[in-house]
């Protein structure tokens, strides 16, 4: 196990490796007006422009600004943002919006796993029968609707019927409920129908069958049989959607006024702030990658049967 | 257990809610996040309202919009309004973030640096070609670093040019007077005061924080004005307390301003309506969705604003049909008449259009001659003030069919264009065939109402001109007009809107000359330099605004630009009491909420107009009328 983790280590701090220079080298090939404001690429001279690129270190060879790059990144020195919030420090700007990100973020996977859990299990269990057609239905219309057309009625009409208040507030912990709730509607739906399909098809599977031959009670089958093989592809995920919380989500912040994450990166791009967009993209990939590699070992914790340190790693299950 | 919970938790939040309407508390919001807090830098409606209620100028504006003392106590100026000297209150202190007073004294050389930072290059202040001829060698100091900057003058080094700061026309005389010489006589000199070029720095805090990070955060800052900032969340709020330590703390009224970002205006509505905010600004569409319900009472208009939107022509043209056309007076005047204003201007107001809109270039009722004459009212000008709705399809038909005999060869090909395609991507992309009709590109914003009324402008064109002779294509920006569209000239017809920064017709006028700062479409009109030219000559009022008169109404007359809405006269509800806070036409001092006062309720609109009738009778009365 301990090989394996290590193995798997090294093999994420190598994607990550490839990820950020292909991210760099990509973005050494854009404008260089991409590193002024446009007040300030319209008021400097051309000699001013060279001057300010040297200062800034784009001119250099691009391996020598991309070990620069990663000796300012593991030092937490990210550069300063310079169209999106002009000669802020990218650092500061994170330590001010991810943990507004993460909060919900957290609060949203903890309500979809567990509500997503109990739903999944619950339509499993009522396979074809109303509480399956039902919890049907709300995967249905949250996939299908455009998500902000029900945010936005929650918003407008959840609020009234509660009086809670309309937007985001710091101070007033009423204001925090919508916004998680509606956070983590996808993730229940995601979760319920994930969970119904595996436990559905192990149900049918002829262990299970001769479980019941065998005369198990059902409960006890569902439980140590049917759930815990069916979970196995699911908790997968789990890891990257934690990490992956802080990158925040761009609708839900927009529309409570949550000063996260969510659109950052978009903006971002639009605005053509080149260390921001590189700074963002190095922490979400990150993140994304040490998510999969976290995801991995929890799986081979949660099903003993995948074999990490054999050469041949047998999946009984994949999503 | 949950369900206890859940029932505490809302009744947690009624009690919130039902205490929240105070009248020291103003609650508002806004849509643009400032980028930074440095003052210098105002390019948004966000900031310029942080800074006019954070920082202190010399001057300020009153209710009435009269002049008067704010850091400094009271001024003086020679016969011919050349030297301006400011003698400043003592013993101001500058607070920090905490409203708690600093070291620091707000002095005559806090002025002297604030504008000492403006006037170098090297700091990109964008509206510092509004005051660039103002004082006594300032052109030339700009100019000497701007030189040396960009290698052109390899004589001096930097530091000589920015020691000679001290022959340019701005002079500490003492701790607390600073006098400010002009390149001439200049009467108006005040108007200029409350822009933000004119804001103090104290340069000993601007260099403990570094100039680099000065305005980042709100500790990067500190504050002269009668509030601070206490608290800014970048992309959720920003709050602003009263200073404690204010000279004039007896005439501040509210004792926190928070404003909060929202996403959408329907949003701030539905905040006001459930007592979560002060008051509101509302578009069309809300406006008639209040009108069966009891809000409709409480809905009134702002005044109008000395804000003025206006079509741009583009004569440098990437579109050849359209550049071919542009040329032409009988287009462009088919053009002027072939625009029905009033019906695209009830997409911002349904009810009464007509009060949006403004037919001239700089705003009426706001800069007046010696002998109390309204700029506007100067032969020639009069008779477009006064046009009205110009719209007149069938005098636009005529002008344009002149044109067509002028530019096409009588089987409807343009004259020297040949098809081809014409590439402005992102912004659009069409083929021309060379032929009529003449495709027209007209941009517009993503927002909902600027492609209603882009869609609207489309319609129009075909109706008055023929599908046959006129095609409209639309082309549309995401975030930047200027960056997306004027600066790359990908336009064919474009409207901005353009705020008058001090009271002088010059503001503008000066800015729309060949090359100026506001001339989007590029075009040239050498007879119009030369008017503003010997205008700016004039020192008697009267003199000058006979000729600025005569140039501006030459250039509508020539239909270079086709101005057809003012800013304000927007519909709005709250619980403000109009007319309690700082009016004036120019600078930053409109968006003081020095003064104002709140109802604890929603004022009806029939208060309001009794407020106004009795403001303008007041008004009135003081002018002398």
């Amino acid at each position: 196990m301990g090989k394996y983790i290590l193995r798997r280590f090294w093999q994420s701090i190598i994607t990550v490796l490839i990820v950020l220079f292909v991210m760099f080298m990509l973005l050494r090939l854009m404008p260089k007006e991409n590193y002024f404001t446009r007040d300030d690429y319209i008021n400097m001279t051309e000699e001013d422009r060279t001057a300010y690129l040297r200062n800034l270190g784009v001119l250099d060879n691009p391996l020598v600004q991309f070990v620069r790059f990663l000796r300012g990144f593991v030092t937490g020195d990210l550069g300063r943002s310079i169209t999106v919030y002009p000669k802020t420090p990218i650092s500061e700007i994170l330590k001010e919006k991810i943990p507004y990100s993460l909060w919900f973020g957290l609060v949203s996977v903890l309500l979809s796993v567990i509500l997503g859990f109990l739903m999944g299990i619950g339509m499993a269990n009522n396979k074809d029968k109303l509480g399956d057609q039902l919890g049907t239905m709300y995967v249905v219309a949250v996939r299908a609707i455009p998500s902000l057309v029900y945010l936005f009625l929650i918003q407008m009409w959840i609020t009234h019927l509660f009086n809670l208040p309309m937007v985001f507030y710091e101070d007033e912990p009423a204001s925090w409920i919508l916004p998680a709730i509606s956070l983590s509607l996808s993730g229940i739906a995601w979760y319920a129908i994930w969970l119904r399909r595996f436990m559905v098809d192990e149900e049918n599977k002829d262990y299970i069958k001769f479980a019941i031959a065998k005369g198990l009670p059902r409960n006890y089958i569902m439980k140590r049989h049917v759930l815990r093989n069916a979970l196995v592809p699911l908790v997968q995920y789990l890891p990257s959607q934690i990490l992956l919380t802080i990158a925040g989500s761009l609708i839900i912040e927009s529309i409570y006024s949550i000063p996260g994450m969510g659109g950052l990166l978009v903006y971002a791009i639009r605005q053509q702030d080149n260390t921001l967009v590189q700074a963002l993209v190095c922490i979400y990939s990150i993140l994304g990658v040490f998510g999969v590699f976290l995801g991995d070992i929890l799986m081979a914790i949660v099903d003993p049967r995948i074999k990490l340190t054999s050469a041949k790693i047998e999946r009984e299950v994949t999503a | 257990m949950k369900h206890r919970m859940l029932v505490l938790m809302v009744a947690l939040s009624i009690t919130v809610f039902a205490v929240a309407q105070g009248t020291d508390r103003y609650r508002i919001t806004y849509e643009t996040e400032p980028k930074t807090l440095n003052y210098f830098y105002l390019i948004d409606n966000t900031s310029q309202r942080v800074a006019a209620n954070t920082q202190d100028h010399l001057v300020e504006n009153d209710r009435f919009g009269r002049f008067v003392p704010a850091l400094a106590e009271r001024w003086t100026t020679n016969e011919n309004a050349t030297v301006w000297t400011f003698y400043l209150r003592k013993g101001v202190k500058w607070v920090d973030d905490k409203g708690k007073p600093t070291e620091y004294e707000v002095t005559a050389d806090d002025f002297y640096e604030g504008f000492r930072y403006v006037a170098d290059p090297k700091n990109g202040i964008k509206n510092f070609g509004s005051i660039r001829s103002l004082l006594v060698g300032l052109a030339d100091y700009y100019k000497g670093l701007q030189d040396v900057d960009s290698g052109k003058d390899k004589n001096r080094t930097r530091q000589q040019v920015l020691d000679t700061f001290k022959t340019v026309g701005i002079r500490v005389i003492d701790k607390y007077t600073i006098e400010y010489t002009t390149a001439k006589p200049t009467p108006w000199f005040l108007t200029y005061l409350t822009m933000d070029l004119f804001f103090p720095v104290e340069k000993a805090f601007m260099d403990k924080v570094g100039a680099e990070n000065f305005g980042t955060a709100k500790d990067k800052l500190i504050f002269s004005g009668c509030y601070y900032i206490s608290d800014w969340q970048r992309d959720k709020l920003i709050v602003l307390k009263r200073n404690e330590n204010y000279w004039d703390k007896k005439n501040v009224f509210i004792k926190e301003i928070t404003m909060q970002k929202v996403s959408d205006p329907a949003i701030a509505l539905q905040m006001f309506q459930r007592g979560e905010l002060s008051s509101a600004g509302l578009n069309a569409d809300q406006v008639k969705g209040l009108q069966n319900t009891k809000w409709k009472d409480y809905i009134y208009m702002t005044d109008r604003s000395s804000v003025t939107f206006w079509w741009a022509l583009n004569f440098q043209s990437k579109n050849p049909e359209f550049a071919a056309f542009v040329k032409n007076l009988n287009f462009r005047k088919a053009l002027y008449y072939g625009i029905d204003h009033v019906k695209l201007l009830s997409l911002d107001d349904p009810l009464s259009p007509q009060n949006l809109l403004r037919t001239t270039i700089i705003p009426e009722e706001v800069i007046f001659d010696e002998k109390g004459k309204d700029y506007t009212d100067y032969p020639g000008l009069k008779e477009f003030k006064n046009a009205g709705n110009t719209y007149n399809p069938k005098l636009a038909t005529e002008y344009f069919m002149k044109a067509v005999a002028e530019l096409t060869d009588g089987k409807g090909n343009i004259k020297g264009v040949a098809a081809q395609a014409v590439d402005l991507k992102p912004v659009a992309q069409f083929n021309i065939d060379g032929k009529l009709p003449l495709q027209i590109l007209i941009i517009h914003s993503t927002s909902s109402s600027d492609t209603k009324f882009a869609l609207l402008m489309q319609a129009m064109f075909k109706d008055v001109f023929g599908p046959e002779n006129v095609e409209v294509v639309l082309g549309q920006y995401v975030d930047d007009q200027y960056d997306e569209v004027i600066a790359p000239q990908k336009f064919d017809m474009a409207y901005d809107s353009f705020r008058f920064a001090y009271g002088d017709p010059l503001a503008q006028l000066g800015r729309l000359v060949t090359g100026g700062a506001v001339n989007d479409g590029g075009w040239s009109d050498p007879e119009f330099d030369a008017l503003v030219a010997e205008a700016d000559k004039k020192i008697k009022l009267s003199d000058r605004y006979a000729i600025f008169a005569k140039a501006e109404a030459m250039i509508l007359d020539r239909v270079y630009i086709i101005p057809f809405r003012c800013g304000g006269s927007a519909y709005a509800i709250g619980n403000v009491v109009p007319y309690t806070y700082p009016r004036s036409g120019f600078g930053v001092t409109r968006f003081k909420y020095k003064g104002m006062k709140l109802e604890s309720k929603p004022l009806l609109a029939s208060r309001v107009e009794e407020i106004r009738r009795q403001f303008y009778a007041d008004l009135e009365k003081l002018q002398g009328k």
